[in-house]
């Protein structure tokens, strides 16, 4: 093997951008979830008003991922 | 009759669907001149798939709401991932796509998205949801 090549990659670094789009939006549903469920836990009365605001977490996070995963189209 | 959820949910998704709209009419005329015939279907397909993922998300929080808590988390969480894999798949398929106008696509779904977020801030912000129940 040439010693110079040893560390050499192939391949479009964009795919490396998906993963970075996907890490963060992933644990920021995770959080927004695992707290609407521990609240619902603890005030089932107030699942109705929680889920409503979770979706507001939920619309503001994927936002990121989607924008996140669509910069390829104009970075490369 | 509708309880308070629904006729929120209705409304984000009838002003959704009239955002996407006015972006993709935008978008096309935009991406008509600078990129011609590409620029419009970028816009299309941009302002389209984007207001896909969004009334997406607010089915299955909605839909979600009328089952069991497990079958809420499991419409919404399992709804996300579905979701972002028909996004990667789309992407792929635009990413070779021959005389795609890239840049048209990315300002169509940032435009949407952002668009999206503000009408569902709107709306939560302003919408009367009761503490106790629907």
């Amino acid at each position: 093997m040439d010693a110079v090549n040893i560390a050499e990659l192939s391949g479009n670094i964009a795919v490396v951008g998906y993963g970075l789009a996907a890490i963060g939006p992933g644990i920021g549903v995770g959080l927004v979830v695992s707290k609407t469920i521990e609240s619902i836990a603890r005030q089932p009365e107030l699942a109705g008003r929680l889920q409503v605001t979770m979706w507001l977490g939920i619309a503001f996070t994927e936002a990121l991922a989607l924008i996140g995963l669509a910069t390829p189209f104009i970075f490369v | 009759m509708a309880n308070s959820s629904d006729t929120l949910f209705s409304k984000a998704l009838r002003l959704s669907t009239l955002l996407a709209l006015v972006i993709a009419l935008a978008g096309s005329l935009l991406g008509y001149l600078f990129y011609q015939l590409p620029g419009v279907f970028a816009a299309l397909i941009g302002a389209g798939v984007s207001a896909l993922f969004g009334t997406m998300t607010i089915l299955s929080i909605w839909f979600g709401g009328k089952l069991s808590l497990n079958g809420f988390y499991a419409m919404v969480l399992g709804g996300w991932l579905l979701k972002f894999l028909l996004f990667a798949g789309v992407l792929l398929a635009l990413q070779n796509a021959e005389g795609f106008a890239g840049p048209v696509f990315f300002f169509a779904v940032v435009a949407t998205v952002l668009g999206g977020l503000a009408i569902d801030s709107w709306l939560v912000l302003k919408g009367r949801v009761p503490t106790v129940g629907n």
